[in-house]
């Protein structure tokens, strides 16, 4: 690095700060980035990731410090300067036009007047067409520019997203940097394992900051990684000097304590607490029948289109089905998911903001929407013992700021899913718990939180479900694995006494 | 487990500073919170200072009090009308019904005196569950169901009083006391609406039915994935708006001693929605407090007065009407649904 033939730093930022009143939540950050380059950016959720992705997107402006680009220093006004200097960033919440064409969402940026795209305020469709699948080519995607982005898969879109992120600096002629934001946190084993090998062409165009909380994942793509905490970048380490341990200290501040789960075999006698007979749903899911027993994890591996969150919603009475029959606590009647929460079924949706929590209301409420346990009497509900109940929840799954009472759409997403399961861990009587990708988009100590409180109740003789983000959490804790492909069963595993390998699970989703 | 709870806690005193960036967004919703509860009160406060300014008259003639009788009817209908938008939808039927309803009180006091506003309370109780049965089970969006709705009422509002007046013909002197009886010189009426506002505060305040009832309107997914009954509390919402209808068509018949399908009453549909947005209610659901929207239905019965007294001509009221909707929605609602309010 010290060499001087070396070409000018794709991005030099020098002692960058930012503050919100008297916050500071990026404080001193210098970092610099070579061409060719995947640097790993890690840290908690609310260590200050976003803030400087959003100052290099030209979202923010910063107080203090220099960034340079190319040699230049710059000083970006708003996200379009960002983008002409080379900047485009992929956020993680997909900000595609989906009832447009691929070529629309590419070109959405370009600015308009120049490269003949745009005329006197009318498309040039046939420019249009031609610079997208230019864009497209770039990064070694083949799909068609006329499609329409509502028909892609999520893998897809993040492309068609890393296309449009690189249109304007190579119309331009600089050297692109991508930013990606935790791009994998909701995609499938198989579909990141694609997207990982996107990444690595990307190299051979620009340089790549790629923001994850899965450590396998960075240490695999990245050539370094640099840490955030409170705010400053305490760690700039070359992938090849460093542990997927030594990362996870730096980041969270101590060390794992993730027990090896103690495992046995279903007992002969026990009863299952849910039980699924031949379930079929056209198009979806075929003749499954899955047995979860009380004190016991069983998980659901398979990819997208194995069907298996189709069944989890069918458990709790989401969504119906065709044949076979739901058996919750020897009750096989319509279900409904009324009925599935009279029996003790709780489930956290994978949708949170959607499904699993109301955000416009305090956490407090959120908590006691369910069941209110000591918060009512009778239909009455007091502010008072709520607030108090809902403090238990915080302190025992150490959601913060301790402040149930605001809103819980202000909380950070890892303290939003405690309080997701908060709400059903505060039934009196929880016989069976669906989750559907709990840790997704978790930082490594919110995750380690929320999978020792399902261990928690798990041995308190809760029957788990879960569909989990990838093969190694289900190895981490559950007690059955079933593997789902093409919406059947296609192995069943009991860890008391089977031992699957990674690669055998993976042949059974494939 | 001791080892893990003392390193946790030590990590919290660590991190306390994370919590900083969400303590400084907390303090800003809380400011917006308070406008929310007193925006409608400074806003009657500010509208009757101008008034008592211009025309000192009226405060000392008991202008107040005044305003307070004509805003009975309005009062009841919003309060109803704010429970149904707290549940996300809207009910544009229920001052058909209320109209109707004081027909019904009209044609029936003389045959059957006392049982008579029972019998009227019911039916529009019944009305507006109707309503919502089909809101609820055959998802009808409320906008469409109840604007059908509200030309069936006036339909059956004209056929049943023979598209003349109707009068009380006897029995009408104890509703007629409602109107004429009071407490510190404002009629029953409004206390009525008081009594009504206060219970739906305490229904949505400390009832887990009103619990429900509000995260069906910021968040119904959400809402039906938590085991919230959210069909039987929509029928609920709009059961009430059919109540409270039922109320104002009895303050209406206190008040004028007849109904008629082009009477008092014919046009509070937008006076009543009026009251409850100036009220604080938001329009894309989850947000409403039955005490401020008594503000509000003061603040719609005093636009006229006040018009008057700035000197702005009878036609253009409609004008200041407009205008004041516009600027209390644009101060009170809360933008994080701003993307969803179309």
């Amino acid at each position: 690095m010290s060499d001087v033939t070396t070409p000018p730093a794709v991005l030099r930022l020098d002692a960058v700060s930012k503050s919100f009143g008297s916050n500071r939540a990026v404080r001193g950050v210098s970092l610099s980035i070579q061409p060719g380059q995947v640097i790993g950016l890690i840290g908690e959720n609310g260590a200050g990731k976003s803030t400087l992705l959003k100052i290099l997107s030209g979202n923010y402006r910063h107080d203090e410090g220099t960034i340079a680009v190319n040699g230049r220093e710059v000083q970006f006004r708003g996200p379009a300067d960002a983008l002409r200097a080379g900047i485009g960033v992929v956020h993680q919440e997909q900000s595609l036009f989906t009832n447009l064409t691929i070529a629309e969402n590419i070109e959405v940026n370009t600015p308009i007047g120049r490269g003949g795209v745009n005329r006197l305020g009318l498309y040039n469709w046939r420019r249009l067409y031609a610079d997208a699948a230019q864009a497209l080519d770039l990064i070694g995607s083949h799909l068609n520019p006329k499609t329409r982005v509502s028909d892609l898969s999520f893998v897809d879109r993040q492309m068609v997203e890393i296309a449009r992120a690189i249109r304007v600096s190579a119309a331009s002629h600089t050297t692109p940097l991508v930013i990606l934001d935790e791009p994998t946190a909701i995609l499938e084993r198989t579909e990141t394992a694609i997207l990982e090998r996107e990444i690595s062409k990307l190299r051979d165009i620009g340089s790549v900051i790629f923001v994850s909380h899965r450590l396998d994942e960075v240490m695999r793509i990245c050539d370094r990684v640099v840490v955030m905490r409170d705010g400053e970048l305490i760690a700039d380490r070359s992938v090849d000097d460093v542990t997927e341990e030594e990362l996870f200290r730096l980041m969270v501040g101590r060390e794992t304590h993730a027990a090896v789960r103690n495992r046995r075999s279903i007992e002969p006698a026990t009863k299952p607490v849910i039980s699924i007979q031949d379930l079929t749903r056209a198009g979806s899911y075929t003749d499954v029948s899955i047995d979860a027993y009380p004190g016991r994890v069983l998980a659901i591996l398979g990819t997208s289109g194995s069907g298996r969150e189709a069944v989890a919603r069918a458990i709790f009475g989401a969504e119906g089905f065709d044949s076979g029959s739901v058996s919750i606590a020897g009750y096989s009647g319509r279900p409904s998911i009324k009925k599935a929460v009279a029996l003790g079924v709780g489930y956290v949706p994978a949708e949170r903001k959607t499904e699993g929590m109301v955000g416009e209301m305090p956490a407090d409420q959120n908590i006691t929407l369910t069941h209110p346990g000591s918060a009512a009497i009778g239909p009455f509900e007091l502010p008072r013992r709520r607030l108090s109940l809902a403090r238990l929840w915080f302190e025992k799954l150490d959601i913060r700021p301790r402040e149930p009472e605001h809103m819980l759409q202000d909380f950070s997403g890892g303290n939003q899913q405690k309080v997701v399961l908060a709400k059903w861990l505060n039934s009196s009587d929880l016989k069976a718990l669906v989750l559907d990708h709990p840790l997704r988009g978790l930082d490594p100590g919110a995750a380690e939180t929320v999978n020792a409180q399902i261990r928690s109740v798990c041995d308190d003789g809760t029957a788990i479900i879960l569909i989990p983000d990838t093969i190694d959490e289900a190895l981490d804790i559950a007690d059955d694995i079933v593997v789902m492909r093409d919406g059947r069963i296609s192995g069943v595993f009991d860890l008391g006494h089977d031992n699957p390998a990674t690669l055998d699970l993976l042949e059974r989703m494939l | 487990m001791t080892k893990i709870e003392s390193e946790t806690t030590k990590i919290d005193r660590e991190t306390t500073k994370l919590a900083v960036p969400v303590r400084a967004k907390f303090q800003s919703v809380k400011r917006i919170g308070g406008w929310h509860a007193i925006g409608p009160i400074v806003i009657f406060v500010a509208i009757l200072v101008v008034v008592a300014i211009l025309t000192p008259a009226f405060i000392g003639g008991g202008g107040l009090a005044i305003i307070a009788s004509s805003s009975a009817p309005i009062l009841l209908l919003a309060l109803g009308q704010a429970m149904v938008l707290n549940v996300g939808s809207i009910d544009l039927s229920n001052a058909a019904i209320g109209l109707l309803g004081a027909i019904l009180l009209a044609l029936t006091l003389g045959p059957v005196a006392g049982l008579s506003p029972l019998i009227v309370l019911l039916a529009t109780t019944a009305f507006g569950a109707v309503n919502g049965l089909i809101v609820a089970y055959a998802q009808v969006p409320s906008f469409a169901l109840t604007l059908g709705t509200l030309g069936i009422f006036q339909a059956v509002a004209l056929v049943a009083s023979g598209r003349t007046t109707v009068y009380v013909s006897s029995n009408g002197e104890g509703i007629h006391a409602l109107y004429e009886s009071g407490i510190a010189n404002v009629p029953l009426t409004f206390w009525m609406g008081v009594l009504v506002a206060v219970s739906l505060w305490v229904l949505l305040r400390y009832t887990r039915i009103g619990r429900g009832m509000t995260a069906i309107g910021k968040n119904e997914s959400a809402a039906i994935f938590s085991a919230v009954r959210t069909r039987s509390l929509k029928v609920l919402a709009f059961a009430l708006s059919g109540f409270c209808a039922g109320l104002a068509g009895i303050a209406i018949i206190a008040q004028a001693g007849s109904a008629s399908p082009t009477g008092l009453g014919s046009d509070l549909l937008l006076p009543a929605i009026a009251a409850a947005l100036i009220g604080g209610t938001s329009i894309s659901g989850g947000v409403v407090n039955p005490l401020t929207v008594i503000f509000g239905a003061l603040t719609v019965a005093l636009v006229p007065i006040a018009t008057t007294a700035v000197g702005i001509d009878a036609q253009a009221q409609s004008l200041v009407y407009g205008a004041v909707i516009i600027a209390v929605v644009a101060l009170t609602m809360s933008r994080n649904k701003a993307s969803i309010v179309k």
